[in-house]
C-alpha cells in the first residue's frame, strides 16, 4: 500500500520508472477488463494502452479521493466502452482470440479452451451496460461499492444490471451449468 | 404459491447485497417455492462458472510500447507553451480572480443601468414643473417671501398683541403627485381645502410636452394640516413629499417686545407734543411720531403675517397626469430610445472594463518584467550547472 502510494506520488511528479512499475502492477487487471468488454485482443490492447496513457496524463490531478484501483478501473472501462461505441458491430469472436494457457495435456486444454470460448462469447453477447457490470463483478471480483464508484451509477442500478446480465448468461449457459456444477 | 417470485432479487441475494427485510422475504419464499430454489441454484452455478474464466494477461511488450508512447509525448507538450506548467493552486487562483472580475463587472453594469432609469422617472416631472411660466415658487422659504411682500393676500387673521409666548411653528408641505385626470384633481383639491376650512391660495396649469401639469397651494388651518395632507395624497401616486416645520417663536416674541417698546416711546412722544412750546419742536416731534408709527405698523404687519402662517399651514401640490407615452397599452414609441440607451450603456461598460484591464495590466508590467528576468537568470544558472 505504502509502496503503491509512493509509486503514485512519484509517477504524478513525472517519474517514468515509477510509472513503469505501477503499470506492471495493474496492466493485467486493466487488460482483462478491456479484453472482456471489447471482446478481442486488438481492441483490448488499444484500450489498455489508452488507459495507461490517459492515467499518466491525469495522475497529477489524482487526489486519492477514491482508491487508485477504482480510478484505473474507471479509466479502463471508459476507454473500452469508447472503443466499442466507435467501432461497428463485430462478427463473433474468432478462435485465435480465446485465451489458451500453456496446458500440458492437449485434450484437457482443448476442452478447457472450448469452455473458455463459450464463456467469453456469452459475456461479449451481453448489452454493453450489463456486460461492464458482469465483468467488473464476476470476472474482476470488484465489490458493489467499488463498481458504484467506478461507473458512478447508483447501487440500485448496479444491482439490477448485474441481475439482468447474470440471468441472460444463465439462460445461455444452461447446458454447461450442470456439467460444471459445484 | 406462484405469487411474489423473487427471481430478480436472487442475484443480489447471492452476493448478500439485500437488506434484512428483503432477505427475510426471500428466505421465506425460497422455502416455499421450488422453482425459485432451482433458479437460485442455477444462477449460483452460472456465477461459479463465470469465476472460472481464466485470467487474461497483458501481452508481451505491452509496457515497453507504453513507455515508448509516453516518452514520445511529454517532450512535445511543455515545449509548445514554452512556459512552466502552472500548478493547480495557481490555476485556481486565476479562476477565482476571473470570477471576481466578472462579478464586479456585472454588478457595475447593473448598477449603472438601473438606478439611472429610476432617477429619470423621478426627476422628469420635477424639472418640467419649474420650466413653465413662473407658477408658484416651490420651496416654502420663497412662498414666505412672496407673502411678506403682499401681506394683504389671504384672509386677515385678528392680531392681538401681548399673547402668551406659545410655540409658533409654520408648517409647510410640498407633495408631487401623479394623477389620472388633472381637472378632476383640481376640483377635488378645492373641495378638500374648503371642507377643512381653508382655501386654494394659488393655482396654475401648464402643458409641458404631452403631460399637463398643475401647481396648487392650499392653505388650511394648522390643526387640520395632517388630515388634509393625507387626503391630498390619496388623490394620486405620491412621487415626492417634503414636510417642514419652521419654528418662529423666537422671532415672534422679539417682534412683540419691539412693538411694546415702540408703543411706549410713541406715548411719550405724544406727551411731549402736548407740551411743546415751539412750532419747530412740534414739527420735529411729529416727524419722529410718524417714523415710529410706521415702524410699529411694519412690525405689526410682520407679526400678523407670522400669525397667519402659523394658523394656516400651506400645502403645495404639484400634480401631473400620468405620462401619456407610457400610459397607452400599445404605445411603444419609447422602446427604441430605451434599446438604444441600454445598448450604449453596455458598450460604454465594456469599454470601461477594457480600460480597467489595460490599466491593471500596465500596472503589472514592471513586476512581470522583474519576474521574467529572475526566471531567466535562474534558468541560466541551472543550465550552467547542468541541472
Amino acid at each position: 500500500m505504502s509502496e503503491e502510494a509512493d509509486l503514485i506520488a512519484r509517477s504524478g511528479g513525472g517519474d517514468l520508472d515509477a510509472y513503469d512499475r505501477l503499470v506492471e502492477l495493474y496492466q493485467d487487471r486493466v487488460y482483462q477488463v478491456a479484453y472482456r468488454i471489447t471482446g478481442n485482443r486488438e481492441d483490448a490492447w488499444d484500450a489498455a494502452q489508452e488507459t495507461f496513457l490517459n492515467a499518466f496524463r491525469s495522475l497529477p490531478r489524482f487526489r486519492g479521493a477514491s482508491a487508485f484501483s477504482t480510478w484505473v478501473h474507471r479509466i479502463a472501462t471508459n476507454a473500452a466502452l469508447d472503443l466499442i461505441r466507435r467501432r461497428p458491430p463485430q462478427p463473433p469472436v474468432s478462435l485465435e482470440d480465446v485465451a489458451v494457457s500453456a496446458g500440458d495435456d492437449p485434450a484437457e486444454t482443448a476442452t478447457r479452451s472450448e469452455l473458455q470460448q463459450r464463456l467469453h462469447r456469452a459475456v461479449t453477447s451481453l448489452p454493453a451496460d450489463q456486460r461492464v457490470v458482469v465483468v467488473l463483478r464476476d470476472v474482476q471480483g470488484l465489490s458493489y461499492e467499488e463498481i458504484t464508484a467506478v461507473l458512478r451509477i447508483p447501487p440500485g442500478t448496479v444491482r439490477s444490471r448485474l441481475s439482468r446480465g447474470r440471468e441472460s448468461l444463465r439462460r445461455q449457459l444452461a447446458d454447461l451449468a450442470p456439467a460444471a456444477g459445484v | 404459491m406462484k405469487m411474489g417470485h423473487v427471481t430478480e432479487l436472487l442475484s443480489a441475494y447471492l452476493d448478500e447485497q439485500v437488506g434484512s427485510g428483503e432477505r427475510a422475504r426471500i428466505t421465506t419464499h425460497l422455502e416455499a417455492c421450488e422453482s425459485c430454489r432451482a433458479h437460485l441454484e442455477s444462477l449460483r452455478k452460472t456465477v461459479a462458472l463465470l469465476h472460472t474464466t481464466e485470467p487474461v494477461r497483458a501481452p508481451e511488450g505491452f509496457r515497453a510500447r507504453l513507455r515508448e508512447r509516453i516518452d514520445a509525448q511529454p517532450r512535445r507538450a511543455p515545449r509548445t507553451f514554452g512556459l512552466p506548467r502552472l500548478p493547480w493552486s495557481w490555476r485556481t487562483a486565476a479562476a477565482a480572480l476571473a470570477v471576481v472580475m466578472v462579478g464586479l463587472f456585472t454588478v457595475n453594469l447593473l448598477r449603472a443601468q438601473f438606478p439611472r432609469v429610476a432617477l429619470q422617472r423621478a426627476r422628469g416631472p420635477e424639472v418640467s414643473v419649474s420650466t413653465p411660466p413662473p407658477p408658484f415658487p416651490g420651496p416654502p422659504a420663497a412662498s414666505v417671501d412672496r407673502a411678506a411682500r403682499a401681506p394683504e393676500v389671504g384672509a386677515p387673521a385678528p392680531y392681538t398683541p401681548g399673547e402668551p409666548a406659545l410655540r409658533r411653528v409654520i408648517r409647510t408641505a410640498s407633495v408631487m403627485l401623479e394623477v389620472g385626470d388633472l381637472d378632476q384633481t383640481a376640483s377635488r383639491l378645492t373641495r378638500i381645502a374648503e371642507a377643512a376650512g381653508g382655501f386654494i391660495a394659488d393655482s396654475s396649469f401648464a402643458q409641458a410636452g404631452s403631460t399637463p401639469e398643475g401647481t396648487f397651494v392650499l392653505r388650511v388651518p394648522a390643526p387640520r394640516f395632517a388630515d388634509v395632507l393625507a387626503q391630498v395624497e390619496e388623490l394620486g401616486h405620491v412621487q415626492q413629499r417634503r414636510i417642514s416645520g419652521q419654528d418662529v417663536t423666537e422671532e415672534y416674541v422679539d417682534l412683540q417686545a419691539r412693538i411694546r417698546n415702540l408703543e411706549r416711546y410713541e406715548q411719550r412722544l405724544l406727551a411731549f407734543a402736548d407740551r411743546a412750546a415751539k412750532v419747530s419742536d412740534l414739527l420735529a416731534i411729529e416727524q419722529e411720531l410718524a417714523r415710529v408709527r410706521g415702524e410699529i405698523e411694519m412690525l405689526t404687519g410682520r407679526a400678523r403675517y407670522l400669525d397667519r402662517q402659523v394658523d394656516l399651514a400651506s400645502i403645495q401640490v404639484s400634480a401631473h397626469e400620468q405620462a401619456k407615452a407610457s400610459g397607452g397599452f400599445w404605445d411603444f414609441s419609447g422602446t427604441l430610445t430605451k434599446v438604444q440607451m441600454a445598448f450604449l450603456a453596455t458598450i460604454r461598460q465594456l469599454l470601461r472594463a477594457a480600460e480597467t484591464v489595460v490599466v491593471a495590466v500596465s500596472a503589472l508590467v514592471p513586476v512581470v518584467v522583474l519576474a521574467g528576468l529572475a526566471w531567466f537568470v535562474v534558468r541560466r544558472v541551472r543550465v550552467a550547472r547542468g541541472i
